[in-house]
Protein backbone atom coordinates (compact mmCIF):
# COMPACT_ATOMS: atom_id res chain seq x y z
CA UNK A 1 0.00 0.00 0.00
CA UNK A 2 1.72 3.25 -1.09
CA UNK A 3 1.98 5.89 1.65
CA UNK A 4 -0.19 8.98 1.28
CA UNK A 5 1.77 12.25 1.19
CA UNK A 6 1.08 15.02 3.70
CA UNK A 7 -0.19 17.14 0.81
CA UNK A 8 -2.70 14.53 -0.30
CA UNK A 9 -3.82 13.97 3.31
CA UNK A 10 -4.33 17.72 3.78
CA UNK A 11 -6.26 17.95 0.52
CA UNK A 12 -8.47 14.98 1.37
CA UNK A 13 -9.10 16.30 4.89
CA UNK A 14 -10.35 19.72 3.62
CA UNK A 15 -10.65 21.38 7.02
CA UNK A 16 -13.09 24.15 7.95
CA UNK A 17 -11.99 27.58 9.23
CA UNK A 18 -11.18 28.22 12.87
CA UNK A 19 -8.46 25.71 13.55
CA UNK A 20 -5.71 23.48 12.23
CA UNK A 21 -4.68 19.85 11.99
CA UNK A 22 -1.25 18.49 12.90
CA UNK A 23 0.46 17.23 9.74
CA UNK A 24 0.60 13.59 10.83
CA UNK A 25 2.36 11.25 8.40
CA UNK A 26 0.61 8.18 7.02
CA UNK A 27 1.35 5.29 9.41
CA UNK A 28 -0.96 2.61 7.99
CA UNK A 29 0.26 -0.96 8.15
CA UNK A 30 2.90 -0.40 10.83
CA UNK A 31 1.33 -0.99 14.22
CA UNK A 32 -1.43 -3.06 15.80
CA UNK A 33 -2.92 -3.29 19.27
CA UNK A 34 -2.12 -6.78 20.55
CA UNK A 35 -3.05 -6.63 24.23
CA UNK A 36 -5.26 -4.65 26.60
CA UNK A 37 -5.46 -4.49 30.38
CA UNK A 38 -7.16 -2.49 33.08
CA UNK A 39 -7.73 -2.30 36.81
CA UNK A 40 -11.07 -2.06 38.50
CA UNK A 41 -12.60 1.40 37.99
CA UNK A 42 -14.06 2.91 41.15
CA UNK A 43 -14.87 5.89 43.30
CA UNK A 44 -12.46 6.91 46.08
CA UNK A 45 -10.33 3.82 46.77
CA UNK A 46 -7.07 5.06 48.23
CA UNK A 47 -5.23 3.11 45.53
CA UNK A 48 -1.85 4.42 44.41
CA UNK A 49 -1.88 5.52 40.75
CA UNK A 50 1.53 3.97 40.03
CA UNK A 51 0.42 0.63 41.46
CA UNK A 52 -2.75 0.81 39.37
CA UNK A 53 -0.70 1.63 36.26
CA UNK A 54 1.61 -1.36 36.83
CA UNK A 55 -1.38 -3.64 37.39
CA UNK A 56 -2.94 -2.52 34.09
CA UNK A 57 0.41 -2.88 32.28
CA UNK A 58 0.88 -6.42 33.63
CA UNK A 59 -2.62 -7.35 32.46
CA UNK A 60 -2.02 -5.89 28.98
CA UNK A 61 1.32 -7.70 28.59
CA UNK A 62 -0.25 -11.01 29.63
CA UNK A 63 -3.20 -10.40 27.28
CA UNK A 64 -0.74 -9.94 24.42
CA UNK A 65 0.94 -13.26 25.27
CA UNK A 66 4.20 -11.45 26.03
CA UNK A 67 6.60 -11.32 28.97
CA UNK A 68 7.63 -8.04 30.64
CA UNK A 69 11.13 -8.36 29.13
CA UNK A 70 9.55 -8.30 25.64
CA UNK A 71 8.40 -4.72 26.23
CA UNK A 72 10.94 -2.16 24.99
CA UNK A 73 8.75 0.94 24.81
CA UNK A 74 6.69 2.79 27.42
CA UNK A 75 4.29 5.67 26.87
CA UNK A 76 2.65 7.65 29.68
CA UNK A 77 0.95 11.01 30.13
CA UNK A 78 3.24 13.99 30.55
CA UNK A 79 0.26 16.09 31.60
CA UNK A 80 -1.28 14.21 34.54
CA UNK A 81 0.74 13.67 37.73
CA UNK A 82 1.90 10.38 39.22
CA UNK A 83 2.34 8.30 36.06
CA UNK A 84 4.96 5.54 36.02
CA UNK A 85 8.57 5.97 34.84
CA UNK A 86 10.90 3.44 33.16
CA UNK A 87 12.50 3.00 36.60
CA UNK A 88 9.12 2.07 38.09
CA UNK A 89 8.63 -0.44 35.27
CA UNK A 90 12.04 -2.05 35.76
CA UNK A 91 11.71 -2.16 39.53
CA UNK A 92 8.29 -3.77 39.38
CA UNK A 93 8.97 -6.33 36.64
CA UNK A 94 12.68 -6.94 37.31
CA UNK A 95 13.53 -6.17 33.69
CA UNK A 96 17.00 -4.88 32.80
CA UNK A 97 16.78 -3.83 29.14
CA UNK A 98 16.61 -0.36 27.60
CA UNK A 99 13.13 1.12 27.38
CA UNK A 100 12.15 3.70 24.76
CA UNK A 101 10.11 6.22 26.77
CA UNK A 102 7.61 8.87 25.73
CA UNK A 103 5.45 11.23 27.77
CA UNK A 104 3.22 11.80 24.70
CA UNK A 105 0.98 8.91 25.74
CA UNK A 106 -1.83 8.43 28.22
CA UNK A 107 -5.51 9.30 27.70
CA UNK A 108 -7.66 12.16 26.30
CA UNK A 109 -6.22 13.12 22.88
CA UNK A 110 -3.06 11.16 23.63
CA UNK A 111 -5.01 7.89 23.69
CA UNK A 112 -5.31 8.50 19.93
CA UNK A 113 -2.03 10.25 19.11
CA UNK A 114 0.07 7.72 21.08
CA UNK A 115 -0.74 5.25 18.31
CA UNK A 116 0.90 7.56 15.77
CA UNK A 117 3.90 8.19 18.02
CA UNK A 118 4.29 4.43 18.59
CA UNK A 119 4.07 3.65 14.87
CA UNK A 120 6.74 6.26 14.14
CA UNK A 121 8.97 4.75 16.84
CA UNK A 122 8.50 1.27 15.33
CA UNK A 123 9.26 2.57 11.84
CA UNK A 124 12.50 4.12 13.17
CA UNK A 125 13.34 0.81 14.95
CA UNK A 126 13.41 2.54 18.32
CA UNK A 127 11.05 0.02 19.88
CA UNK A 128 9.15 -3.17 19.07
CA UNK A 129 6.46 -3.83 21.68
CA UNK A 130 5.27 -0.54 23.19
CA UNK A 131 2.85 -0.27 26.11
CA UNK A 132 0.75 2.87 26.65
CA UNK A 133 -0.71 3.29 30.13
CA UNK A 134 -2.84 5.83 31.97
CA UNK A 135 -3.74 5.92 35.66
CA UNK A 136 -5.81 8.40 37.63
CA UNK A 137 -6.83 8.73 41.28
CA UNK A 138 -8.97 11.84 41.08
CA UNK A 139 -11.81 10.21 43.05
CA UNK A 140 -9.43 9.70 45.97
CA UNK A 141 -7.88 13.14 45.52
CA UNK A 142 -11.22 14.93 45.39
CA UNK A 143 -12.44 13.12 48.50
CA UNK A 144 -9.22 14.07 50.28
CA UNK A 145 -9.33 17.68 49.05
CA UNK A 146 -5.91 17.33 47.42
CA UNK A 147 -6.81 17.98 43.81
CA UNK A 148 -9.55 18.31 41.21
CA UNK A 149 -9.83 18.07 37.42
CA UNK A 150 -10.16 21.88 37.43
CA UNK A 151 -6.66 22.53 38.74
CA UNK A 152 -5.03 23.07 35.33
CA UNK A 153 -7.77 25.50 34.31
CA UNK A 154 -7.52 27.44 37.56
CA UNK A 155 -3.76 27.75 37.11
CA UNK A 156 -3.59 28.85 33.46
CA UNK A 157 -2.65 32.55 33.41
CA UNK A 158 -5.48 34.16 31.42
CA UNK A 159 -8.13 31.78 32.74
CA UNK A 160 -6.99 32.51 36.27
CA UNK A 161 -7.26 36.27 35.74
CA UNK A 162 -10.17 36.76 33.31
CA UNK A 163 -12.43 33.73 33.84
CA UNK A 164 -12.06 32.40 37.38
CA UNK A 165 -12.69 35.78 39.14
CA UNK A 166 -15.99 36.01 37.22
CA UNK A 167 -17.05 32.46 38.05
CA UNK A 168 -16.63 30.92 34.58
CA UNK A 169 -15.17 27.81 36.21
CA UNK A 170 -14.98 24.80 36.64
CA UNK A 171 -15.45 22.77 33.44
CA UNK A 172 -19.22 22.08 33.74
CA UNK A 173 -19.71 25.85 33.46
CA UNK A 174 -17.81 26.03 30.16
CA UNK A 175 -19.68 23.21 28.52
CA UNK A 176 -23.07 24.27 29.86
CA UNK A 177 -22.50 27.67 28.26
CA UNK A 178 -21.73 26.00 24.93
CA UNK A 179 -24.69 23.61 25.30
CA UNK A 180 -27.01 26.59 25.84
CA UNK A 181 -25.73 28.19 22.66
CA UNK A 182 -26.20 24.92 20.78
CA UNK A 183 -29.78 24.67 22.07
CA UNK A 184 -30.42 28.18 20.75
CA UNK A 185 -28.92 27.60 17.32
CA UNK A 186 -30.32 24.11 16.69
CA UNK A 187 -33.45 23.90 18.89
CA UNK A 188 -32.04 21.02 20.92
CA UNK A 189 -34.29 20.16 23.90
CA UNK A 190 -33.22 18.82 27.28
CA UNK A 191 -35.30 15.67 26.65
CA UNK A 192 -33.38 15.09 23.39
CA UNK A 193 -30.02 15.59 25.10
CA UNK A 194 -31.11 13.04 27.73
CA UNK A 195 -30.75 10.26 25.14
CA UNK A 196 -26.98 10.43 25.63
CA UNK A 197 -26.75 9.90 29.40
CA UNK A 198 -29.65 7.41 29.26
CA UNK A 199 -28.12 5.27 26.51
CA UNK A 200 -24.67 5.33 28.09
CA UNK A 201 -26.22 4.35 31.43
CA UNK A 202 -27.95 1.36 29.81
CA UNK A 203 -24.59 0.33 28.38
CA UNK A 204 -23.05 0.60 31.86
CA UNK A 205 -25.89 -1.50 33.27
CA UNK A 206 -24.75 -4.29 30.95
CA UNK A 207 -21.03 -3.90 31.61
CA UNK A 208 -19.60 -5.68 34.67
CA UNK A 209 -16.73 -3.18 35.06
CA UNK A 210 -18.83 0.00 34.98
CA UNK A 211 -19.08 2.15 38.11
CA UNK A 212 -22.81 2.69 37.42
CA UNK A 213 -23.59 -0.94 36.50
CA UNK A 214 -26.27 -1.25 39.22
CA UNK A 215 -27.78 2.23 38.88
CA UNK A 216 -30.64 2.67 36.45
CA UNK A 217 -31.72 6.02 34.99
CA UNK A 218 -35.08 6.94 33.48
CA UNK A 219 -36.02 9.97 31.43
CA UNK A 220 -38.44 11.06 34.17
CA UNK A 221 -35.74 10.84 36.83
CA UNK A 222 -33.29 12.70 34.58
CA UNK A 223 -35.71 15.56 33.86
CA UNK A 224 -36.62 15.83 37.55
CA UNK A 225 -33.01 16.48 38.52
CA UNK A 226 -32.04 20.12 39.18
CA UNK A 227 -29.50 21.79 36.90
CA UNK A 228 -25.92 21.65 38.17
CA UNK A 229 -24.65 24.07 35.53
CA UNK A 230 -27.82 24.88 33.62
CA UNK A 231 -28.78 23.48 31.18
CA UNK A 232 -26.60 20.52 32.29
CA UNK A 233 -27.55 18.20 35.15
CA UNK A 234 -25.18 16.04 37.18
CA UNK A 235 -26.10 13.10 34.88
CA UNK A 236 -24.72 15.12 31.94
CA UNK A 237 -21.30 15.35 33.64
CA UNK A 238 -18.59 12.69 33.81
CA UNK A 239 -17.90 10.63 36.90
CA UNK A 240 -14.74 11.19 38.92
CA UNK A 241 -12.90 7.88 39.28
CA UNK A 242 -9.83 5.90 40.28
CA UNK A 243 -8.39 3.34 37.86
CA UNK A 244 -5.92 2.54 35.12
CA UNK A 245 -5.94 1.12 31.60
CA UNK A 246 -3.15 0.06 29.24
CA UNK A 247 -2.59 -1.43 25.83
CA UNK A 248 0.33 -3.02 23.98
CA UNK A 249 1.14 -1.90 20.44
CA UNK A 250 3.24 -4.26 18.30
CA UNK A 251 4.58 -4.29 14.73
CA UNK A 252 1.90 -5.49 12.31
CA UNK A 253 4.15 -8.16 10.80
CA UNK A 254 4.52 -9.80 14.23
CA UNK A 255 0.87 -9.58 15.23
CA UNK A 256 -0.16 -12.62 13.15
CA UNK A 257 1.97 -14.81 15.42
CA UNK A 258 0.48 -13.39 18.62
CA UNK A 259 -2.52 -14.92 20.41
CA UNK A 260 -5.12 -12.19 20.02
CA UNK A 261 -6.91 -10.96 16.91
CA UNK A 262 -4.74 -8.05 15.74
CA UNK A 263 -6.39 -4.64 15.87
CA UNK A 264 -4.85 -2.46 13.15
CA UNK A 265 -4.04 1.21 13.64
CA UNK A 266 -5.31 2.68 10.36
CA UNK A 267 -5.57 6.42 10.89
CA UNK A 268 -4.82 9.19 13.37
CA UNK A 269 -5.84 12.85 13.32
CA UNK A 270 -5.04 15.69 15.73
CA UNK A 271 -6.66 19.13 15.56
CA UNK A 272 -6.78 22.30 17.61
CA UNK A 273 -8.75 25.53 17.62
CA UNK A 274 -7.17 28.81 16.61
CA UNK A 275 -6.24 30.76 19.73
CA UNK A 276 -5.86 27.63 21.88
CA UNK A 277 -6.29 27.12 24.78
CA UNK A 278 -9.00 29.80 25.08
CA UNK A 279 -12.20 27.96 24.21
CA UNK A 280 -14.33 31.02 25.11
CA UNK A 281 -12.97 32.59 21.90
CA UNK A 282 -13.29 29.63 19.51
CA UNK A 283 -14.95 30.48 16.22
CA UNK A 284 -17.85 28.05 16.60
CA UNK A 285 -19.06 27.42 20.16
CA UNK A 286 -21.37 24.67 18.90
CA UNK A 287 -18.55 22.53 17.44
CA UNK A 288 -15.47 20.79 18.82
CA UNK A 289 -11.93 20.62 17.42
CA UNK A 290 -12.92 17.13 16.29
CA UNK A 291 -13.81 18.91 13.01
CA UNK A 292 -10.06 19.46 12.51
CA UNK A 293 -8.97 15.99 13.65
CA UNK A 294 -11.44 13.47 12.23
CA UNK A 295 -11.10 14.34 8.51
CA UNK A 296 -7.34 13.76 8.69
CA UNK A 297 -7.79 10.38 10.37
CA UNK A 298 -10.41 9.29 7.82
CA UNK A 299 -8.17 10.46 4.96
CA UNK A 300 -5.25 8.43 6.31
CA UNK A 301 -7.40 5.33 6.85
CA UNK A 302 -9.12 5.92 3.49
CA UNK A 303 -12.45 5.39 5.17
CA UNK A 304 -15.59 7.35 6.06
CA UNK A 305 -18.19 7.40 8.84
CA UNK A 306 -20.50 5.13 6.80
CA UNK A 307 -17.86 2.38 7.08
CA UNK A 308 -17.51 2.62 10.88
CA UNK A 309 -19.33 0.11 13.10
CA UNK A 310 -18.74 1.42 16.63
CA UNK A 311 -17.35 4.60 18.21
CA UNK A 312 -16.12 5.74 21.61
CA UNK A 313 -16.34 9.47 22.21
CA UNK A 314 -14.74 11.54 24.99
CA UNK A 315 -17.97 12.29 26.85
CA UNK A 316 -16.78 14.61 29.61
CA UNK A 317 -20.26 16.11 29.16
CA UNK A 318 -23.29 14.81 27.26
CA UNK A 319 -23.32 17.89 25.05
CA UNK A 320 -19.64 17.41 24.19
CA UNK A 321 -20.42 13.86 23.07
CA UNK A 322 -23.35 15.12 20.99
CA UNK A 323 -21.20 17.70 19.21
CA UNK A 324 -18.41 15.21 18.55
CA UNK A 325 -20.83 12.66 17.06
CA UNK A 326 -21.73 15.40 14.58
CA UNK A 327 -18.14 16.53 14.12
CA UNK A 328 -17.08 12.93 13.40
CA UNK A 329 -19.56 12.99 10.52
CA UNK A 330 -22.27 10.61 11.73
CA UNK A 331 -24.91 13.28 11.12
CA UNK A 332 -24.94 16.88 9.99
CA UNK A 333 -24.19 19.79 12.33
CA UNK A 334 -27.34 20.66 14.23
CA UNK A 335 -29.04 17.30 13.60
CA UNK A 336 -27.41 15.52 16.55
CA UNK A 337 -30.39 16.03 18.85
CA UNK A 338 -32.73 14.09 16.59
CA UNK A 339 -30.02 11.64 15.45
CA UNK A 340 -29.36 10.30 18.96
CA UNK A 341 -33.04 9.43 19.53
CA UNK A 342 -34.59 5.98 18.94
CA UNK A 343 -31.64 4.10 20.43
CA UNK A 344 -29.34 5.09 17.58
CA UNK A 345 -26.35 5.06 19.96
CA UNK A 346 -27.32 1.74 21.55
CA UNK A 347 -25.02 -1.22 20.89
CA UNK A 348 -27.85 -3.40 19.58
CA UNK A 349 -28.76 -0.92 16.86
CA UNK A 350 -25.98 -1.25 14.32
CA UNK A 351 -24.81 1.02 11.54
CA UNK A 352 -26.86 -0.92 9.03
CA UNK A 353 -29.97 -0.08 11.05
CA UNK A 354 -29.19 3.62 10.93
CA UNK A 355 -27.36 3.95 14.22
CA UNK A 356 -23.80 4.21 15.43
CA UNK A 357 -23.16 2.28 18.66
CA UNK A 358 -21.38 4.75 20.95
CA UNK A 359 -19.62 4.34 24.31
CA UNK A 360 -20.76 0.75 24.65
CA UNK A 361 -19.04 0.45 28.06
CA UNK A 362 -20.94 3.41 29.49
CA UNK A 363 -18.41 6.15 28.74
CA UNK A 364 -17.06 8.77 31.13
CA UNK A 365 -20.66 9.42 32.17
CA UNK A 366 -21.41 5.92 33.49
CA UNK A 367 -18.44 3.53 33.12
CA UNK A 368 -15.71 5.59 34.75
CA UNK A 369 -13.54 8.62 34.27
CA UNK A 370 -10.31 7.19 32.92
CA UNK A 371 -10.19 10.12 30.50
CA UNK A 372 -10.72 7.96 27.42
CA UNK A 373 -8.21 5.16 28.13
CA UNK A 374 -11.07 2.73 28.83
CA UNK A 375 -12.72 3.88 25.60
CA UNK A 376 -9.84 2.46 23.56
CA UNK A 377 -9.81 -0.79 25.57
CA UNK A 378 -13.55 -1.12 24.90
CA UNK A 379 -13.12 -0.60 21.16
CA UNK A 380 -10.41 -3.28 21.04
CA UNK A 381 -12.81 -5.69 22.75
CA UNK A 382 -15.58 -4.74 20.31
CA UNK A 383 -13.33 -5.48 17.32
CA UNK A 384 -12.18 -8.76 18.88
CA UNK A 385 -15.82 -9.73 19.41
CA UNK A 386 -15.44 -10.04 23.18
CA UNK A 387 -17.25 -6.95 24.49
CA UNK A 388 -19.90 -7.12 27.21
CA UNK A 389 -22.32 -5.20 24.98
CA UNK A 390 -21.11 -6.68 21.71
CA UNK A 391 -21.93 -4.91 18.44
CA UNK A 392 -22.72 -7.48 15.74
CA UNK A 393 -19.81 -8.01 13.33
CA UNK A 394 -17.81 -4.93 14.38
CA UNK A 395 -15.00 -4.48 11.83
CA UNK A 396 -13.99 -0.83 12.16
CA UNK A 397 -14.01 1.50 15.18
CA UNK A 398 -13.24 5.15 15.89
CA UNK A 399 -12.09 6.75 19.14
CA UNK A 400 -12.62 10.50 19.54
CA UNK A 401 -10.33 12.10 22.15
CA UNK A 402 -10.78 15.62 23.45
CA UNK A 403 -9.18 18.16 25.76
CA UNK A 404 -11.53 21.09 24.91
CA UNK A 405 -9.15 23.14 22.73
CA UNK A 406 -7.73 20.04 21.02
CA UNK A 407 -9.20 16.80 19.71
CA UNK A 408 -7.77 13.62 18.21
CA UNK A 409 -9.20 10.71 16.25
CA UNK A 410 -8.05 7.09 16.07
CA UNK A 411 -9.33 4.68 13.41
CA UNK A 412 -8.94 0.97 14.24
CA UNK A 413 -9.90 -2.16 12.31
CA UNK A 414 -10.10 -5.87 12.99
CA UNK A 415 -7.37 -7.90 11.37
CA UNK A 416 -7.70 -11.39 9.94
CA UNK A 417 -8.24 -14.11 12.57
CA UNK B 1 -5.72 34.14 45.00
CA UNK B 2 -9.21 35.21 46.05
CA UNK B 3 -9.95 38.04 43.65
CA UNK B 4 -8.60 39.86 40.62
CA UNK B 5 -4.95 40.89 40.49
CA UNK B 6 -4.78 44.59 39.58
CA UNK B 7 -1.01 44.30 39.17
CA UNK B 8 -1.11 41.46 36.66
CA UNK B 9 0.86 42.68 33.62
CA UNK B 10 -1.71 41.51 31.06
CA UNK B 11 -5.06 41.39 32.86
CA UNK B 12 -4.60 44.02 35.58
CA UNK B 13 -5.86 46.99 33.51
CA UNK B 14 -9.17 45.18 32.86
CA UNK B 15 -9.78 45.06 36.59
CA UNK B 16 -8.52 48.59 37.26
CA UNK B 17 -11.02 49.80 34.66
CA UNK B 18 -13.80 47.67 36.18
CA UNK B 19 -13.09 49.30 39.55
CA UNK B 20 -13.99 52.61 37.80
CA UNK B 21 -17.05 50.94 36.21
CA UNK B 22 -15.46 51.03 32.80
CA UNK B 23 -15.27 48.15 30.32
CA UNK B 24 -11.88 48.05 28.58
CA UNK B 25 -10.25 45.55 26.24
CA UNK B 26 -6.91 45.44 24.44
CA UNK B 27 -6.95 46.93 20.94
CA UNK B 28 -4.53 46.92 18.01
CA UNK B 29 -4.34 50.40 16.47
CA UNK B 30 -2.75 49.12 13.24
CA UNK B 31 -5.38 46.43 12.66
CA UNK B 32 -8.11 48.53 14.30
CA UNK B 33 -9.54 45.52 16.06
CA UNK B 34 -9.91 44.11 19.54
CA UNK B 35 -7.50 41.40 20.69
CA UNK B 36 -8.88 39.19 23.44
CA UNK B 37 -7.48 37.78 25.66
CA UNK B 38 -4.70 40.35 26.21
CA UNK B 39 -1.26 39.45 24.86
CA UNK B 40 2.11 41.18 24.73
CA UNK B 41 1.65 41.93 21.00
CA UNK B 42 -1.03 41.72 18.30
CA UNK B 43 -1.26 38.13 16.99
CA UNK B 44 -2.09 39.46 13.51
CA UNK B 45 0.55 42.17 12.93
CA UNK B 46 2.80 41.82 15.99
CA UNK B 47 2.16 45.52 16.72
CA UNK B 48 1.63 47.13 20.09
CA UNK B 49 -1.72 46.86 21.86
CA UNK B 50 -3.39 49.50 23.98
CA UNK B 51 -6.40 49.41 26.29
CA UNK B 52 -9.57 50.93 24.85
CA UNK B 53 -12.72 51.86 26.72
CA UNK B 54 -15.89 50.43 25.20
CA UNK B 55 -19.43 51.82 25.30
CA UNK B 56 -20.88 48.88 27.24
CA UNK B 57 -23.43 48.13 24.52
CA UNK B 58 -23.29 44.37 24.07
CA UNK B 59 -25.08 41.17 23.17
CA UNK B 60 -25.48 37.95 25.13
CA UNK B 61 -23.79 35.05 23.33
CA UNK B 62 -24.68 32.42 25.92
CA UNK B 63 -24.92 31.87 29.65
CA UNK B 64 -24.86 29.25 32.40
CA UNK B 65 -26.82 29.04 35.65
CA UNK B 66 -24.33 27.76 38.20
CA UNK B 67 -25.82 25.89 41.16
CA UNK B 68 -24.63 26.90 44.61
CA UNK B 69 -21.71 24.74 45.70
CA UNK B 70 -20.44 23.78 42.24
CA UNK B 71 -17.79 26.50 42.29
CA UNK B 72 -16.11 26.54 45.70
CA UNK B 73 -15.08 30.19 45.30
CA UNK B 74 -18.70 31.40 45.25
CA UNK B 75 -21.13 29.90 47.77
CA UNK B 76 -24.40 31.12 46.25
CA UNK B 77 -25.93 30.22 42.89
CA UNK B 78 -25.13 32.70 40.12
CA UNK B 79 -25.33 33.19 36.37
CA UNK B 80 -22.31 33.90 34.22
CA UNK B 81 -22.11 34.54 30.52
CA UNK B 82 -20.10 35.08 27.37
CA UNK B 83 -20.83 38.59 26.09
CA UNK B 84 -19.76 40.27 22.84
CA UNK B 85 -19.29 44.06 22.92
CA UNK B 86 -20.90 46.12 20.14
CA UNK B 87 -17.51 47.49 19.02
CA UNK B 88 -15.92 44.03 18.84
CA UNK B 89 -18.54 41.40 18.00
CA UNK B 90 -15.86 38.77 17.31
CA UNK B 91 -14.60 38.58 20.90
CA UNK B 92 -16.36 37.25 23.96
CA UNK B 93 -15.84 38.63 27.44
CA UNK B 94 -16.65 36.49 30.46
CA UNK B 95 -19.10 38.37 32.70
CA UNK B 96 -21.80 37.87 35.25
CA UNK B 97 -25.47 38.41 34.45
CA UNK B 98 -27.28 40.97 36.60
CA UNK B 99 -29.52 39.16 39.07
CA UNK B 100 -33.31 39.01 38.68
CA UNK B 101 -33.22 40.12 35.07
CA UNK B 102 -36.37 40.87 33.13
CA UNK B 103 -36.99 39.83 30.38
CA UNK B 104 -35.91 36.17 30.37
CA UNK B 105 -32.47 35.53 28.94
CA UNK B 106 -32.05 34.44 25.34
CA UNK B 107 -29.00 34.13 23.13
CA UNK B 108 -28.15 37.21 21.02
CA UNK B 109 -30.34 39.52 23.11
CA UNK B 110 -29.01 43.09 23.38
CA UNK B 111 -28.13 44.74 26.65
CA UNK B 112 -25.60 46.86 28.49
CA UNK B 113 -22.68 46.13 30.75
CA UNK B 114 -23.17 47.16 34.36
CA UNK B 115 -20.85 46.52 37.28
CA UNK B 116 -21.65 44.46 40.36
CA UNK B 117 -19.71 43.59 43.49
CA UNK B 118 -18.43 40.02 43.71
CA UNK B 119 -16.68 38.38 46.64
CA UNK B 120 -14.83 35.07 46.67
CA UNK B 121 -14.40 32.83 49.68
CA UNK B 122 -11.95 34.56 52.06
CA UNK B 123 -11.52 37.48 49.64
CA UNK B 124 -12.37 41.18 49.48
CA UNK B 125 -15.26 42.54 47.36
CA UNK B 126 -14.45 43.79 43.86
CA UNK B 127 -16.38 45.32 40.97
CA UNK B 128 -16.95 43.03 37.99
CA UNK B 129 -18.82 43.47 34.69
CA UNK B 130 -22.35 42.07 34.47
CA UNK B 131 -24.65 41.87 31.46
CA UNK B 132 -28.05 43.53 31.90
CA UNK B 133 -30.59 42.84 29.15
CA UNK B 134 -32.62 45.73 27.76
CA UNK B 135 -36.20 45.48 28.96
Amino acid sequence: MPALSLRSLARAASLPAGGTAEPLEDIRGIATITGVGETAVSGPSGRDPRQMALEAVAAAIADAGLQPQDIDGLMVSGHIADQITPEDFHRHFGTPGPLWFSTEGGAMIWAATCAHEAAMAMRARRATHIVNVFAVDWATRRAAGTGTPGDWHAGEDMKAHLEVPLGWYPQPVYFATFARRYMHEYQLTEAQLAAIPLTFRRHANGHPGAVMRDRGLTLEAYLARPPLAGPLRREDCCLISDGAAAWVMSPSERAADMPRIPIHIDGVGHGRIAGAPYISQQLDLTATPQVFAAPWAYAMAETAPAEVDVIAVYDCFSSTALMQIEDLGFCRKGEGGSFVQEDRLHYARTRRQGGIPCNTHGGLLSHGYLLGASHVVELVRQLRGSAANQVTDAQRAVYAGFTADEAATLVLSRGGA
Amino acid sequence: MNGPDLDHPLAGPFWSAAARKELQVTWCAACDRAVWYPRPHCPHCDGNLHWRRLSGEASLISWCEVAGGLNPQFREAYTCALVSPLEAPDIRIVMRVTENTTPALRCDMPGRVDFVYLQQTNGAPYLAPAFTPYA
